[in-house]
């Protein structure tokens, strides 16, 4: 009993510690500094930008090193290190001026460490996984795969501060691709010195606004203010902690006890909760975003249902998916539904862009159409279409499938549900052992391409359903060869209107970033690109 | 005594030996490898990766230098989190979920065995029926039930605590987790001790000290309870092992940078090096724990001779 007693008692006096200082609990921030803590999602798998492939590693790594071009608050592309540029009358060689600037080391930014960073990232033993962003400069592909060394890549410093990149086509999207952080110039000086230790704390040296001080492993990785960042005057916090948050609901629980100032995520079934409570709802952040989710058709030559191969069959399929319940009455989050592979809003595209041909149409009219289809095909009652439905075990997928399998009921399609852990479901999807694959696709850029390249016949392994078309392959190819950016865009459109007409894919809706924000920042600014550099927050009421 | 711990470690090599190879191959008959993703790569950088972690090289092979680097205490970098290695992850995983379990095992203790002293005492009482029922629902209430609920209550009346995070573990931040993963050790510690408790109260020797007049309370820590906690010392040391190895839901859950947590990430993502580091740290805990508990025994119990 007495133990029990002094149990009791010592956890009532922590108890009653942490509340009578009522400070929430986080590291203590050192007198007269800010510290900012965001939830970051996941651990970043590494902060060298030449190894790393997810968003949560992007926020820590583009908060230390800029890029040519950066983003803005509002997540516009914007000058980076780049001072000035040119781009000659085919669009094929840029030159880059660059800013008067310093590693956080003291040494200046050159020419020479963007080259060095193109040719580390396409060398095959470093084993990037998005180094075929660089294919669009000459001999990319060829370095990437050991076929060409190094030096022969169209990248070369005319002089320490200008750099010249010379295209295989014109890009006019390049900015935009070049905000992206494989096209970011590492410490040349540093990693020839060191290796692949030069990541490690201490030895991390960067441009940008913030270095890194210090990574725990799955707890957090710390930086503090870069003095030498050129704009470092603008700068308001000078610490900032990023926390690997995994579960989105117990990050939702740290933010509204202030032991974060903000996170990445918020599970998709809250939202509406949030926003019903006058408390909660301030923290709320959501807004249209560059992904598409859709399901892919296995129609290629590994195809395991034949009748996949029938246009009018993947037409009734696509026609018949009831988007408006998946996204406004499943999910919840703000989705909106999808027509189009190309979510609304992107950069270098046409207004209205094309949509699938019975986006307009009720669904009465649609489940109507998609029975006369699937019966001109040969499927009927008597005959009916069976399928499989792989996809992925995560929350989103798990609740909408079943809405999908209900959909097809209705027009007589019998579908079976195989729900696989996500390692296992890509794997399938990669070996073509599937029907209908569930999919979703983040921009890499900010332009159509990102997107529309994906059903290209030559795309390989991504193009899940292997989807070929040779008009679409021919006009993509127009578009990539065409300097004028709004004949351009005609051509993507043209491409993207017979895909959506072939329906190798069904979008099913479009994304919402959805970040949840202490109303005490400010400079935090929703934008498509979810791209949040910290150098623009700060605390409302600085000081107090 | 020596002899036997001898033999034991002896045998402790075979059966790591064991663990290590049903591991490996279990691991490697997962499907999905650590580069399905939903970008997929290029051929070549594929064929890169494989390359630099010796994946390309036929299983028995990658099995044989495994082994030769474990033995040398070389566990690999993990395939993941390529600016880190397995030590990394132990190092630095390995302090946090020893803290907690440590701290959850010392809170059981004193709880459960208080709690199973007094049912004891008390037999068939109301006293003792309240315990029965805590420990039947501690050990029916799996932990990821207790702690939501635990949060709930949180929320309700704002006890001041965290809830989340590590914060270099200080006190506050780990109240919660330590209770959560006590809970159901400190059911089936109070359920042993009042098992040991009934049995022991019942034998000569205490009969003998009741005789000679002690009072009760002499009795029962002076000379009952050093009985009735010898099947606890042997439940102890699968225990240890168990809170140190099991405190990964609570970790998921609660946000804390322990290796539970390195583990269900390493598995999901297929990261062979750390999942095989983990659980060959794991195997080896349990094995030297329960020495440790036999030994333990040993001591308690003149009765029992290591032979």
């Amino acid at each position: 009993m007495r133990n029990l007693l002094l149990t009791l008692s010592v956890l009532m006096v922590i108890s009653g510690c942490a509340r009578e200082d009522g400070a929430p609990a986080r590291p203590a921030c050192p007198q007269g500094q800010l510290c900012l803590h965001r939830g970051n999602g996941a651990e970043p798998v590494s902060l060298d930008p030449h190894r790393s492939s997810g968003t949560w590693e992007n926020r820590i790594i583009s908060d230390m090193i800029q890029g040519m071009f950066d983003y803005s608050a509002a997540g516009e592309t914007i000058p980076g290190m780049a001072e000035s540029w040119t781009t000659s009358a085919d669009g094929l060689t840029w030159t880059f001026r660059l800013r008067d600037a310093q590693w956080s080391d003291g040494q200046s930014v050159t020419a020479e460490d963007f080259v060095y960073a193109f040719q580390r990232i396409l060398k095959p033993e470093i084993a990037s996984q998005y180094s075929y962003l660089l294919y669009l400069i000459q001999n990319g592909r060829e370095v990437n795969e050991g076929t060409a060394p190094p030096e022969s890549l169209g990248a070369r410093a005319l002089d320490a501060r200008t750099l010249e990149l010379r295209l295989i086509n014109p890009a006019p999207y390049l900015p935009e691709l070049m905000t992206h952080y494989t096209f970011y110039p590492v410490p040349s000086h540093k990693v020839r010195e060191l290796g692949d230790a030069w990541v490690q704390p201490g030895n991390y040296v960067g441009n940008g606004a913030y270095t890194l001080a210090e990574w725990r492993l799955g707890d957090h990785v710390r930086l503090v203010k870069n003095p030498r960042f050129w704009d470092a005057e603008n700068v308001c916090f000078d610490q900032v902690y990023f926390y690997p948050t995994n579960d989105a609901t117990a990050a939702e629980r740290r933010v509204f006890r202030g032991e974060l100032d903000m996170n990445a995520d918020i599970q998709s079934n809250r939202i509406q909760y949030l926003l019903a409570d006058p408390e909660t709802r301030p923290f709320v952040h959501t807004h249209t975003y560059l992904g598409t989710a859709y399901l892919a058709f296995n129609q290629g030559p590994q195809v395991r249902t034949p009748a996949l191969r029938d246009r009018r069959v993947r037409q009734a399929l696509a026609m018949a998916v009831d988007r408006d319940f998946i996204a406004n009455r499943l999910l919840r989050g703000g989705q909106v539904p999808a027509f189009s592979f190309v979510p609304p809003g992107m950069s270098n595209y046409v207004e209205n862009g094309p949509k699938a041909f019975y986006a307009d149409w009720s669904l009465e009219r649609r489940q109507r159409e998609a029975r006369r289809l699937l019966a001109e095909a040969g499927y009927g009652p008597d005959n009916p279409l069976r399928l499989e439905i792989k996809h992925r075990n995560t929350p989103d997928p798990s609740l909408m499938m079943p809405a999908v399998q209900a959909d097809w009921a209705e027009i007589g399609v019998q579908v079976q549900l195989v729900r696989n852990e996500v390692q296992i479901a890509y794997q399938s999807y990669r070996l073509r052992d599937f029907d209908v694959a569930d999919a979703a696709w983040v921009a890499d850029f900010d332009d159509p391409k990102s997107f529309l390249d994906l059903q290209l016949s030559t795309t390989g392994q991504q193009n899940y359903g292997d989807y070929a078309n040779p008009a679409y392959d021919a006009l993509l190819l127009a578009a990539d060869r065409e300097p004028n950016e709004g004949r351009r865009a005609q051509l993507l459109a043209q491409a993207e209107q017979i895909m959506l007409d072939d329906a190798p894919i069904v979008p099913l809706y479009f994304y919402v970033n959805k970040n949840l924000v202490s109303p005490r920042m400010t400079g935090f600014v929703d934008n498509l690109v979810d791209q949040h550099r910290t150098r623009w927050m700060c605390l409302r009421n600085r000081g107090q | 005594m020596l002899r036997f711990l001898f033999r034991r470690l002896l045998v402790a090599i075979p059966t790591l030996l064991v663990v290590i190879t049903l591991a490996f191959f279990l691991m490697r008959a997962a499907p999905g490898g650590p580069f399905d993703t939903d970008r997929i790569l290029p051929p070549e950088v594929v064929a890169a990766m494989e390359a630099r972690f010796g994946l390309d090289k036929p299983l028995p092979v990658q099995y044989v230098e495994y082994l030769g680097n474990v033995v040398t205490g070389d566990f690999g970098p993990s395939m993941k989190y390529q600016d880190k290695t397995v030590l990394d992850f132990i190092k630095e995983g390995f302090p946090v979920s020893l803290k907690i379990g440590l701290s959850a095992l010392i809170l059981a203790m004193g709880v459960g065995v208080t709690l199973g002293s007094l049912a004891a005492l008390r037999q068939n009482t109301p006293a003792d029926y309240s315990v029965t029922a805590i420990a039947i629902l501690g050990v029916c209430v799996p932990t990821f039930v207790t702690a939501p609920l635990l949060l709930l209550l949180g929320k309700a009346v704002d006890w001041g605590l965290p809830s989340g995070g590590w914060n270099d573990g200080a006190l506050p931040n780990m109240v919660l987790p330590v209770i959560v993963l006590s809970l159901p050790q400190i059911a089936i510690i109070s359920r042993l001790t009042r098992a040991g408790m009934v049995e022991v109260l019942r034998s000569n020797y205490v009969r003998t000290a009741r005789a000679k007049g002690l009072s009760e309370w002499t009795i029962v820590t002076r000379h009952a309870l050093r009985g009735a906690i010898l099947p606890l010392v042997a439940y102890l040391g699968p225990a240890c092992a168990g809170v140190i190895t099991g405190s990964l839901v609570i970790e998921e859950i609660f946000q804390l940078p322990g290796l539970g947590r390195s583990f269900i990430i390493g598995a999901l993502q297929r990261d062979y090096p750390v999942v095989m580091g983990v659980v060959i740290l794991y195997g080896a805990l349990i094995i030297v724990l329960n020495l440790v508990a036999d030994l333990l025994t040993a001591l308690l119990d003149p009765r029992v001779r290591l032979s």
